[in-house]
């Protein structure tokens, strides 16, 4: 008995010295150097510099219940977040942005300018161009381009912003998707659900306030970590829900064990936790009290809002869901159920846009047409059916993939394909946002003539993510958290607010 | 001979170290003795090779003002103080010795002596230090107002005010252009510090350029310089302003682009120079389309907004800078016309009202009206029918109203007539077959009753 004390004690203290870090180092040798203070110190003086004002809830509070809501810095525009990820990355050459110029360049070399210095995935020597396997119109009042490979987004054209040159600088999915969620190509960081839903918290005590929806069969290839909490607490990670069976796994109470066994066996272990927080004060014990409370509430109240059999037919027609399955259209309605029910931040996983013209499915000309048209009613149906319900105006939806397709075919192995393909590529690719705050039908940014690079209106994955905290409520250069003796933030030292897709 | 001159010149920077260091050890040594009276020969050794240090300084000093081709008007007072010091030194040193020589020593106290030597080696090295980083090296970190309460020159920045009427008539180059220099480049190019050689507070600074020649080109904003290197990536050497400064806002540069590109005209108004509106829309006041009414308000107390809390409804600041308070029952769908009175602790308050899915009546039209800031009201999912609706017209910032899936009777759509600054209306899923938006009040007022259609098209069931 003696012994094992002694081990934890060990142990406590090994962690202790663990956690120390060279910042904390330099932090207590500058705090012990009081000529380095100095500066602070006519910090205190100037009247005009504020600092950052502290989150009004008191910590500890904050710690009970880690999902209460929290005022943002400033007025928000949306309430709510639907972020529509297309894992795999679409091309966009075949579905918004469109190229005339590259027709003619289809099956010609790509000039050596454009290769020099470049990376690719796969493709090796010198490709060919391929031009755009769609056809595309001028929709709505806008006059924004759309492909006929989503004949349904037409009708919602003028509701959405277009970001037609973002960048990135991954071309691998796992580290791009992991840029896209959490601002790093490395493990580790919070997910953009994470931080809005650890700002904002959540409305509703009985759901989540961060749920994942996956779809296509697979999750993305970057794992939990796109929804992870990073080095936030674990409370404000994504709840992954599926639309078929169990909404959330084994969310049903065993057999034999009625509801009340279940409240006084929660009761008991949530006492047991408590003393245990009295003892070593660790948040992730409040965490650890919290869940449990509200997966008891979430037991009655997630099979209600993940039941899409409830919705009146012409709902599911207009999403064409198919209950029973996982699918995007059954998640699509879903998210418009959880925003409704006042869920803070709602993901979507769409997988299998990967076109490297390998396989059939992954074909440009085939595969492609049925992803997109997986999506285009559905996408279509959120919007509209948000819009009739007054939730549009207080809900952001977010498309995109983790980066675009190349305008040349891939020659994986320098060779012919089986079929059209295209290559990742993180040089221009296009995203757009709709909802609250946006400006219906702009369109930002231009690609080239054949749509390699922006020319015009580049912006980085961390300018969609200012632009998303801008639109909750924050200025993304003070929304951090500190973590190893540092602030963090989800735009790390860069990105800036698009404002011209701001309404 | 002169590269010797100057290299010996150029050491004066790390040989001055050398007399502060001895006469500074001195005169802490001097204070530490003063009672145990036990170091005391150590004391005038270290005057002494002050005194002598402080001569190996003057020269290499000397021969550095030369050398580099000071004006005499910049060093003068280090010079000379640079002198007085040595000599100084020269003075404790016979003083702590005890020397006779010279009377008046005698008769002034070691304290007065210490304390003036102190203040002549600290305004000796203070002045050195002006030479090589700058007049105002030490006072330019402080914030501005202590800076003039110093009787320094600051750059305070200077608001662009621009508004939809008056923007033609302003200035373009006083009134634009010199702010957006002032508040971005000044601070360095200015008249004391001319960084590059460049200054950019005044039209003849422009037009001079600066170490590497014209820094605008007329009607060329990319071949002038003092556009590109704003353009630059923040992260290229090149980039101005550097790394730490204060940067431009994208439509800041973009004017200053257009400026060049006009001819970097100094004279005229904006009108006069035929600028595009659109480089000056972002100046404007922005037109904050806040979903709360545009007044100050005072705050609720702490102790309403817990009570009611308490009872289940959420109660949370718009933002933490507004007074303003959005209310939602959505973990309380129990609440009743009856529950109302909880909620009149914080009326004025109230400017977003959650109360979709509770249990409210038609009854709670003529509570409503005693929030008079209520701007956005939602009664989707109840039994309202509309009856009394009317008599919300009293609220004068009400903006929209969401009555989807409500009992709404379309019979009550005439009583919105009265509504001065109501913009929206949700109706989906009420009695009504009505299909999309339709206008009210000659559309101020967009009803939107929704039933939106995707009816099937061939290509829903074409599998590739």
């Amino acid at each position: 008995m003696k012994d094992q004390i002694e081990r934890l004690i060990q142990e406590k203290l090994a962690r202790e010295v663990q956690a120390k870090t060279r910042r904390h180092f330099i932090k207590s040798c500058a705090q012990g150097m009081g000529g380095l203070a100095l500066s602070s110190i006519f910090m205190a003086c100037d009247p005009l510099s504020k600092p950052a004002k502290k989150m009004q809830m008191a910590f500890s509070e904050r710690d009970l219940n880690p999902l209460a809501t929290l005022p943002p810095p400033f007025a928000p525009k949306v309430k709510s977040v639907i972020y529509l990820h297309m894992a795999g990355a679409p091309s966009q050459l075949e579905m918004f942005d469109y190229k005339p110029e590259l027709h003619k360049y289809d099956g010609q070399d790509c000039p050596q300018s454009l290769l020099e210095g470049k990376k690719f995935a796969f493709i090796k020597g010198t490709p060919k161009l391929m031009g755009p396997q769609a056809e595309f119109k001028q929709e709505g009042e806008s006059g924004n381009w759309v492909s006929n490979f989503l004949p349904h987004f037409k009708k919602v054209i003028d509701e959405v912003a277009f970001l037609k040159a973002v960048h990135t600088d991954q071309f691998n999915h796992g580290p791009a998707q992991l840029f896209m969620h959490t601002g790093s190509a490395r493990l580790g960081r919070p997910s953009i659900g994470a931080w809005a839903t650890y700002g904002l918290g959540s409305e509703n005590q009985n759901l989540p306030g961060f749920v994942v929806l996956t779809s296509g069969g697979n999750t993305p290839d970057a794992g939990k970590s796109v929804w992870g909490s990073g080095f936030l607490p674990s409370v404000y990670q994504g709840v992954q829900c599926r639309s078929k069976g169990d909404p959330v796994l084994y969310i049903e109470d065993p057999k034999g064990v009625s509801r009340n066994l279940k409240k006084n066996t929660i009761d008991a272990i949530n006492k047991i936790n408590k003393e245990e927080y009295a003892k070593y004060a660790d948040p992730e014990i409040l965490a650890r009290i919290n869940q449990y409370e509200m997966a008891y509430r979430m037991q009655i109240a997630v099979p209600e809002v993940m039941n899409i059999n409830n919705e009146p037919e012409h709902i599911k027609q207009m999403y064409g869901v198919e209950p029973g399955k996982e699918s995007f259209a059954n998640n699509c309605l879903l998210a418009r159920k959880l925003v409704e029910d006042g869920v803070r931040f709602v993901q979507l996983f769409d997988w299998g846009w990967d076109t490297h013209g390998n396989i059939r499915e992954g074909s440009i000309d085939m595969g492609l047409r049925n992803k997109c048209r997986e999506i285009d009613r559905p996408i279509t149906a959120l919007i509209l059916d948000l819009k009739q319900r007054g939730l549009l105006d207080e809900t952001l939806i977010v498309w995109g993939g983790e980066f675009g397709r190349t305008p040349m075919q891939e020659n994986r192995g320098n060779k012919e394909m089986a079929y059209k393909g295209r290559d990742h590529h993180g040089d221009a690719f296009t995203m757009w946002m709709a909802g609250g705050g946006i400006k219906k039908g702009a369109s930002h940014g231009k690609t080239d003539d054949i749509g390699f690079s922006g020319i015009e209106g580049r912006v980085s994955v961390h300018d969609v993510h200012a632009t998303i905290l801008q639109l909750l409520g924050f200025d993304h250069e003070r929304f951090t958290y500190e973590f190893q003796g540092r602030r963090f933030r989800l735009t790390d030292v860069e990105g800036e607010v698009i404002k011209e897709i701001l309404a | 001979m002169d590269v010797l001159k100057q290299l010996l010149g150029r050491l004066h920077p790390i040989i001055v170290h050398l007399p502060i260091g001895f006469i500074v050890f001195g005169l802490l040594l001097q204070w530490y003795d003063r009672k145990r009276q036990t170091y005391g020969e150590l004391i005038p050794i270290a005057y002494l090779w002050g005194g002598i240090a402080a001569v190996v300084a003057c020269l290499t000093g000397y021969l550095q003002y030369t050398g580099e081709g000071y004006a005499f008007d910049t060093v003068k007072w280090h010079l000379w103080s640079g002198v007085a010091t040595a000599l100084f030194s020269f003075l404790m040193y016979a003083k702590s010795e005890g020397t006779k020589a010279f009377s008046f020593l005698e008769r002034t106290p070691t304290i007065t002596l210490s304390i003036v030597f102190f203040i002549l080696i600290s305004f000796t090295g203070h002045k050195g230090g002006n030479i090589t980083h700058g007049e105002d090296y030490l006072v330019e970190p402080l914030p501005n107002n202590i800076k003039s309460a110093l009787g320094y020159e600051t750059f305070e920045e200077k608001q662009i005010k621009l508004n939809e009427d008056n923007w033609e008539e302003a200035l373009l180059y006083e009134d634009v252009v010199k702010p957006i220099l002032n508040n971005n480049c000044v601070s360095c190019h200015n008249p004391k510090k001319t960084k590059g050689e460049l200054l950019l507070h005044s039209k003849e600074g422009i037009l001079n350029g600066g170490e590497n020649g014209e820094v605008v080109v007329a009607n060329d904003a990319s071949q002038s310089e003092v556009f590109t290197r704003m353009k630059l990536p923040n992260d290229d050497d090149n980039h101005m302003p550097p790394e730490g400064k204060r940067q431009p806002t994208k439509e800041e540069i973009i004017l200053l682009g257009a400026w060049i590109d006009a001819g970097h005209p100094f004279e005229g108004t904006i009108k006069e120079n035929g600028l595009a509106k659109e480089l000056f829309t972002s100046f404007f006041p922005q037109n904050l389309d806040n979903d709360y009414p545009d007044i100050e308000i005072t705050a609720a107390s702490q102790d309403s907004i817990k009570i009611i809390e308490e009872t289940g409804v959420h109660v949370d600041p718009i933002s933490e800078s507004s007074n303003f308070l959005s209310v939602s029952c959505i973990n309380k769908p129990a609440f009743s016309d009856a529950d109302f009175e909880n909620l009149l602790s914080i009326a004025p308050q109230i400017a977003q009202l959650d109360l979709g899915g509770t249990q409210v009546t038609d009854a709670i039209f003529e509570k409503l009206t005693q929030l008079p800031n209520l701007t956005i009201l939602k009664l989707d999912n109840t039994s309202i029918t509309g009856q009394n609706i009317k008599q919300l017209s009293s609220l004068e910032h009400i903006k929209s109203i969401n009555l989807t899936a409500s009992k709404f009777e379309e019979t009550h759509l005439p009583d919105f007539s009265g509504f001065k600054k109501l913009k929206k209306i949700y109706l989906y899923k009420t009695k009504s077959e009505s299909q999309g938006i339709k206008t009210l009040n000659d559309g101020q007022i967009t009803v939107d009753y929704g039933n939106y259609e995707l009816p099937p098209i061939p290509s829903d069931s074409i599998i590739y």
